[in-house]
């Protein structure tokens, strides 16, 4: 069962730039929202496109983020990490956006076979990059990896977003970790002498 | 250095894929091709998270267009007490106008217990809402686990303290009880929804829950004091059965208010892609 009673408490942050901003932004900062969606912006919109959306999907839910942010900015407690309070809100949009998506889909009537999007040329040599890779996990573990790696959240960080204890979020990350490392030994495996050789 | 060793440094690190690892993690990668390619793969940067500066200029712009000062949350510790202040405020209406005749009927250790497990409960249900209020709170438990437990350890907790005893007319009593306790519940469930409207909830389900369960046991507390009829059957499931149907009811309601915003959020999408039509 996931219980953080036991737990150590992990390292927290001390307050940086971007708490420093929001705290700013709930002072009607004009410089603040630009300089928060600048610098989570590109973060956010992998942590979207980590998720399986497509681009254009991608950046209806960054901006329904900031949107939401705006919202409910008055929530963010000054001196507590941002970058949870952000990835929370952007994990309910998403969330929100899959299922709207998904309403959409079912009373919608292709007309036409649309032609395939352009996919990045994957040749037998090539290991797959981080899309690719993270897409062979399952979805809470995808979001973990995703948050950590990409928003260079902290393991504690993550667990606050994802209302989650530590422990949790380091047996998910340590199941996607594996998985992957398995995934890419097959695969290079499966790769010819020379090209495994080039590799290395 | 091992893969395992890597691994943990990898996760726990927790930084961006760009900034550089310890160099005997670097050393490992070497000798492992498996560990080497997925640090290659986190580390490159993908084309498609480019944005263009055009878009993020607009969006900071219409950001800041309606931006004004806001007042941040109070302290958890008044939300906790207003959830606190709300709940016995409720109770003791009820005691009031019910009187206590559990108290008579209860041996001292039963009175005392009961007493205790319905405000610990209360306690924590209220603190996991004020955290609930605010993304990214830390909770020590899952908010989802904690109602499941909370139901969990209060049915234990009764069958313990209470024995079977054949009462006549148990679905009449039942009923009675139920329908005496469930305006309390809904009483105490109006001030709760203005309290959590000032936060901003990511999981309206799990919170609903929660503040249902609260609601419900606010219902609870005033049968357990007022009802003298101490059949386990009968507490556990006219008295603690009505916090269960808060809960549950809460669930509803949250899930509920989750598809109008989303059907709202479709409608006013809608809206607009017409409006840019014409």
């Amino acid at each position: 069962m996931e219980t953080g009673l036991l737990e150590k408490r992990a390292p927290v942050r001390p307050p940086t730039d971007l708490d420093r901003c929001m705290e700013r932004y709930q002072q009607a900062d004009p410089e603040a929202p630009a300089t928060l969606i600048n610098a989570l912006s590109p973060a956010l919109l992998r942590f979207f496109r980590g998720q399986s959306a497509s681009r254009e999907q991608a950046d209806d839910l960054l901006q329904e983020t900031w949107m939401r942010i705006h919202r409910v900015r008055h929530t963010y407690r000054p001196g507590e990490p941002v970058l949870p309070w952000v990835y929370a809100i952007a994990r309910r949009v998403r969330v929100d956006g899959y299922r709207r998506t998904r309403r959409v889909a079912i009373h919608e009537t292709a007309m036409e076979v649309l032609p395939e999007s352009p996919r990045r040329a994957e040749g037998r040599s090539s290991l797959p990059d981080f899309e690719t890779l993270i897409a062979a996990l399952p979805e809470t573990q995808r979001e973990v990896i995703t948050m950590l790696k990409v928003g260079g959240l902290t393991l504690e960080e993550v667990a606050r977003a994802t209302s989650s204890t530590v422990g949790a979020v380091k047996q998910k990350a340590h199941r996607a970790y594996d998985k992957l490392r398995t995934l890419l030994q097959l695969r290079i495996e499966g790769l010819p002498q020379e090209e495994e050789h080039e590799l290395r | 250095m091992n893969c395992d060793e890597l691994e943990r440094i990898f996760l726990e690190c927790g930084q961006p894929a760009a900034q550089p690892l310890p160099a005997d993690a670097d050393e490992h990668a070497v000798t492992c091709l498996a560990c080497k390619q997925l640090l290659k793969a986190f580390r490159l940067p993908s084309a498609a998270e480019t944005i263009s500066s055009t878009k993020l200029t607009r969006l900071a712009a219409t950001l800041a267009a309606d931006l004004l000062p806001t007042q941040p949350l109070a302290p958890m510790g008044c939300y906790l007490m207003a959830f606190a202040g709300a709940f016995a405020s409720i109770v003791t209406l009820g005691v009031y106008g019910g009187g206590t005749g559990s108290f008579s009927a209860m041996s001292p250790m039963q009175t005392v217990s009961i007493l205790c497990l319905l405000s610990g409960s209360a306690s924590l249900l209220a603190w996991s809402l004020v955290l609930q209020m605010v993304p990214g709170s830390r909770h020590r438990v899952r908010p989802e686990l904690l109602s499941a437990a909370v139901i969990a350890f209060l049915s234990i907790s009764v069958i313990v303290l209470f024995q079977f005893r054949s009462e006549p007319r148990f679905w009449h009593r039942g009923w009675t009880c139920i329908q005496a306790g469930l305006p309390f519940a809904l009483l105490a469930a109006a001030p709760f929804w203005l309290l959590l409207r000032r936060g901003a909830i990511v999981s309206p389900r799990a919170t609903g829950a929660t503040a249902g369960l609260l609601a419900g046991l606010t219902g609870t507390s005033v049968l357990e004091v007022h009802c003298a009829d101490l059949d386990l059957l009968h507490v556990l499931v006219s008295h603690f059965g009505l916090a269960a149907l808060g809960a549950l009811g809460g669930f509803v309601v949250g899930g509920a208010g989750e598809v109008f915003g989303r059907y709202m959020c479709y409608r006013s999408d809608r809206h607009r892609m017409v409006n840019e039509r014409a």
